[in-house]
């Protein structure tokens, strides 16, 4: 950049900076407020109000049990789900990044609306769609919801990430005898794996936080979002804020590692 | 983009399979929507769900058979078709359901099964019973919308072009809020506004709740269960859709564009205006898009820091759905959700259209 | 503890090598067999039979994961925060329970609204088909409404002994006239809950909820025949002997205008626990027990009956059509109906317990218990009471649709 031609451009760049700084403390605030109350030790049901300083929580982070059950519930979906989503959704992208075909930019098109239509849409038709089939909506009808909006997210994550992919390397390796299906295996997939895994990470996390429209398919089953809204009647225990933390700190150790995989990566294929 | 079929494709290559694939995807996607919403019942509904797996049967009869090229040609509909087929079945059947239960009524109040109308009963109620809460939500998530871009916008400047090497990490810490959920990020804020909590006691030791009172910030020293605070939470919540969009269009110019730009317009504040902001308008129409479609469906925001006057249009379609039980009100109520977003995005792709969402 | 379910998940080994020819003759022979759409669909959708042991909110720290519904077990739905855990060193009902029969017991506390809870329960009920919970806690009136509909099963009263013990005033009620379907499980008062820390004064009068002292720091419940009864009452409308919605619209509109005008924060099911502690709401109507659990942890929250009189109510329990359990729900219920068992429920919940001589039990327990009013109403107490008028379903559904009307969704 260039150099700051005036004061007055040095104190609005400085204004700038610190107006960004504020906008991500903004970002943070309840963040910090939540990992702040996993040490508080509350006074009746609802851990709202400061009161004293404990590691209890954090002691036991599995101790209520009901709470425990919906997180597992809710993490057996994310990874379900995800699994389905993220083979689908590639396989969308690859065709997108891949093909020059016949079809593609309506298919495209159709790609893109589950992305632009409200959640409340999407989870209540989905509801009437099973109500009129008649079909008791519970942990399959949750996974078939999240599958559909991942699906959508997933393809066009993973077909931004491919997009500067070099497909005559496939080329290449047909010439030299390979054949398609090896090498797929052993040419493209390795090198689009990193953009899948991206795009599977973040898509787990959108189902495992998914509220609106779990909410309208869970019948009688409670995922973790789900318990805290209905347990929010009667309870906020410092449990919620354990586990919020422990996702916190899992989801930046796995961004951090993948940040670094990447650089190693990165090295490994420049040399 | 270039890719290796382009050679045989400006040869005219081989068109049937082209042809057979499309066929069998459209086709296919079509019946299972058919059958998904009961227009094909019974014995059609058993040919139609034999015709799919006709069509996917075809698909691998020409991926088994086939020449090299006939194969390549197919391959992008076989890849397409397991997920295409699942949307086609669970989200736009679904759809197509919506729309015939919203011109349904329900023959008793405690009825099971709508009857089929039609009948436009459900959306001149809709019109007319829910007209606050439709005019509530899109006005807040516009509001929420700009207020995304002020604050965002700033941010994704500085991490783009300010950032250096600490991009990414920057870039991370803007997204790892995100991962917490985001009904305990909206417990946060009730508590952390509470009206005995730290912030309006601070308000209220420096004496300027007269302040945030006159800004329509506070109603009678309350920070939240006001309009704003609704406004405010889903400014929040929707905040890293505004950013990241920014920010992948602006870390796309190159900077010697903008150093060349400031050259020639003198002030880096023409510079930006001319060079810089036309450059990421693709990102910040992204970003209103991903913003303002899920924030004017929202009602958790409205439950949790607002008051019944200011219930959005997602507050009362839950409510129908899930407590009033009127699914074919809640239905036409979601569709015009849908229609009036709809409208707007093209209305809006109109003035600053990118062909690409992505 | 529960063994783990088997994975559905997971093929068979030797499945996944299967070849293409083998996989394309099964989805023939799948699409000959006409297998279609809605048995695909169904087959995903009975996934939540299976899933969904140990996984309903609430589950009380008292009882075992595993168990209930279909697995042979006893299930209750019920209401939040309205039975005795097992905490501190006491055995919760549930665990007793289970402890005098063997029988295994699921109990959650899903049930928030009774709208909500009629909603998600009709599309399974009104098309014949059971639920999971053998014994739901319906209000009153809509344990009438679901009797009308014919949604309940019969109560084994013969297998009920203890059910000589319900309160004479609660024998054949008007919303079950034959008694054959329910059994109260408690019953109580609306009327005004207030943090004094915040009003700063004693509250006495309805009239107090739309002081403009308190505007915006005012609740109410989403129970419409409870915020609509006190009100009213307040008015001096007799909620006894409403037959008409015009007899009722005074009580509406005086709603109607708070909330318009901004002097109601919120309306709210059970969940006003943390807004009237912490100084959120410092007047709403609320419910007799909830406000004496929540004094318990704030002194400054109090419950005080209008002058102009309280609303009386009744929970109930039923079982629902096609209950899998009905002979661990008779044994249940007759182990709540014994007054040794119910005063342990009374003197944790602080609700008025419908089975008689729970007082003498409670004396023994905790003699202060014994004589507070809103436990043990005395005939003054009781005289200040009314209970909203059975309404037919036309004149129902206005009240309903009026009331939903001014609490904003």
């Amino acid at each position: 950049m260039s150099v700051p031609s005036s004061t007055g451009g040095r104190i609005a760049r400085i204004a700038l900076n610190a107006y960004a700084g504020f906008a991500l403390l903004y970002l943070f605030v309840p963040i910090i407020w939540i990992v702040v109350f996993s040490f508080n030790q509350p006074k009746g049901p609802y851990n709202t109000v400061w009161q004293r300083f404990t590691l209890e929580n954090w002691a036991d982070p599995f101790g209520d049990e009901a709470l425990t059950n919906a997180f597992v519930e809710s993490l057996k979906i994310a990874a379900i789900s995800t699994v389905i989503a993220t083979v689908l959704g590639s396989m969308i992208a690859i065709a997108l990044a891949r093909y020059r075909f016949r079809g593609s930019a309506g298919l495209n098109f159709f790609l893109v609306l589950p992305l632009t239509t409200p959640e409340i849409v999407l989870g209540s038709s989905l509801a009437t769609l099973f109500l009129d089939w008649d079909i008791t909506r519970g942990f399959g009808t949750v996974v078939i919801a999240h599958v559909m909006f991942q699906v959508s997210f997933v393809a066009l994550t993973v077909r931004a990430r491919v997009r500067g992919f070099d497909w005559t390397l496939e080329q290449a390796a047909q010439d030299l005898g390979a054949s398609p299906l090896r090498t797929f295996w052993k040419v493209t997939f390795p090198l689009i794996l990193p953009g899948i895994l991206a795009a599977a990470l973040l898509s787990f996390a959108l189902s495992l936080d998914d509220f609106i429209i779990t909410l309208f398919n869970a019948g009688s089953l409670v995922t973790f979002p789900l318990y805290i809204n209905g347990a929010f009647a009667r309870q906020f225990p410092p449990e919620v804020n354990v586990l919020a933390s422990v996702i916190l700190i899992v989801s930046v150790a796995l961004m951090l590692g993948g940040t670094l995989w990447g650089a190693r990566g990165r090295r490994k294929s420049a040399t | 983009m270039i890719t290796a079929d382009d050679a045989s494709a400006a040869r005219g290559g081989v068109k049937r399979p082209e042809l057979i694939g499309l066929g069998a995807l459209v086709g296919a996607g079509a019946l299972l929507v058919a059958v998904g919403t009961r227009l094909l019942t019974g014995a059609f509904a058993i040919v139609a769900i034999s015709l799919v797996f006709a069509s996917i049967l075809a698909l691998v009869v020409v991926a088994v058979t086939g020449t090299p090229e006939s194969r390549r040609r197919i391959a992008p509909y076989g890849l397409l078709k397991p997920g295409m087929l699942w949307l086609a079945l669970f989200y736009l059947a679904p759809l197509f359901t919506l729309l015939r239960l919203s011109l349904s009524t329900l023959p008793s109040r405690f009825a099971v099964e709508a009857e089929f109308g039609p009948t436009l009963d459900n959306y001149i109620t809709a019109f007319t019973d829910f007209r606050p809460q439709f005019e509530r939500g899109f006005l807040y998530a516009a509001i929420a919308t700009v207020l995304t871009i002020t604050i965002g916008y700033p941010l994704a400047y500085v991490i783009a072009f300010r950032g250096g090497k600490y991009r990414i990490l920057l870039l991370g810490l803007v997204v790892i809020p995100f991962f917490t959920s985001f009904l305990i990020r909206t417990i946060a804020w009730k508590s952390i506004l509470a009206d005995q909590g730290f912030v309006t006691d601070a308000i209220d030791t420096v004496r300027l709740t007269w302040l945030f009172d006159g800004l329509n910030i506070m109603q009678d020293g309350k920070l939240i269960n006001t309009p704003a605070a609704v406004i405010f939470g889903l400014t929040y919540n929707f905040l890293p859709f505004m950013i990241l969009p920014i920010y992948v269009s602006l870390e796309k110019i190159d900077e010697r564009l903008v150093d060349a730009a400031k050259d020639l317009y003198s002030t880096s504040v023409s510079a930006f205006r001319k060079v810089v902001l036309p450059l990421s308008i693709p990102g910040v129409f992204a970003g209103t898009l991903l913003t303002f479609i899920p924030a004017a469906g929202d009602f958790i925001n409205a439950e949790y820091l607002g008051t019944p006057n200011t219930t959005m249009i997602g507050n009362s379609i839950q409510d129908q759905f899930l407590v009033q039980n009127n699914v074919p009100l809640a239905s036409s109520m979601s569709f015009v959700l849908m229609f009036i977003i709809t409208v707007f995005v093209i209305i809006y792709s109109k003035f600053f259209g990118t062909e690409d969402l992505a | 503890m529960t063994t783990p379910a088997p994975n559905p998940f997971r093929l068979p080994a030797g499945r996944s090598a299967m070849s293409r020819r083998q996989l394309l003759i099964r989805a023939g022979a799948l699409g000959a067999a006409g297998v279609s759409l809605p048995a695909l669909l169904a087959a995903c959708g009975s996934d939540s039979d299976s899933g969904s042991s140990g996984s309903t909110p609430g589950t009380t720290g008292s009882t075992s994961g595993g168990g209930g519904g279909a697995d042979g077990g006893l299930f209750f739905e019920n209401w939040p925060s309205y039975i005795d855990p097992t905490e501190d060193g006491a055995t919760g009902t549930v665990d007793r329970f289970m402890e005098a029969t063997g029988i295994e017991m699921r109990y959650t506390e899903a049930y928030n609204d009774n709208n909500e809870y009629f909603a998600k329960i009709q599309p399974l009920l009104g098309r014949g088909e059971p639920i999971d919970p053998d014994i739901i806690a319906p209000t009153s009136w809509l344990a009438n409404r679901l009797i009308t509909l014919g949604w309940l099963d019969k109560l084994p009263l013969d297998q009920v002994p203890n059910a000589a013990n319900l309160r004479a005033d609660l024998q054949n009620p008007a919303w079950d006239p034959t008694g054959e379907y329910s059994l109260p499980w408690q019953t109580g008062f609306a009327g005004i809950a207030y943090n004094s820390d915040v009003t700063g004064r004693e509250i006495t009068s309805v009239d107090d909820l739309f002081d403009p002292e308190f505007a915006g720091k005012v609740g109410a419940l989403t129970e419409m025949r409870d915020t609509i009864g006190v009100i009213a009452m307040s008015l001096g409308i007799d909620i006894s002997t409403l037959t008409s919605f015009a007899e009722a619209q005074p009580a509406f509109d005086k709603l109607q205008e708070a909330k318009d005008s901004g002097q109601i924060r919120r309306f709210h099911g059970n969940d006003y626990f943390d807004d009237l502690s912490n100084g959120n709401l410092a007047i709403t109507i609320g419910w007799s027990g909830d406000v004496a659990a929540i004094a318990r942890d704030n002194p400054a929250v109090k419950f005080v009956f209008p002058e102009s009189g309280a609303t009386s109510w009744a929970d109930t329990m039923v079982v629902p059509k096609g209950a899998r359990n009905v002979e661990a729900a008779a044994q249940w219920m007759n182990f709540v109906y014994d007054p040794v068992q119910a005063a342990q429920i009374t003197t944790w919940v602080g609700y008025v317990s419908p089975v008689e001589g729970v007082r003498a039990e409670v004396e023994k327990l905790d003699a202060d218990l014994a004589n507070d009013p809103l436990v043990f109403p005395d005939d003054a107490t009781l005289a200040n009471t009314k209970g909203f008028a059975p309404l037919s379903e036309a004149v129902e559904a206005e009240y309903d649709a009026a009331f939903s009307a001014i609490t904003g969704a």
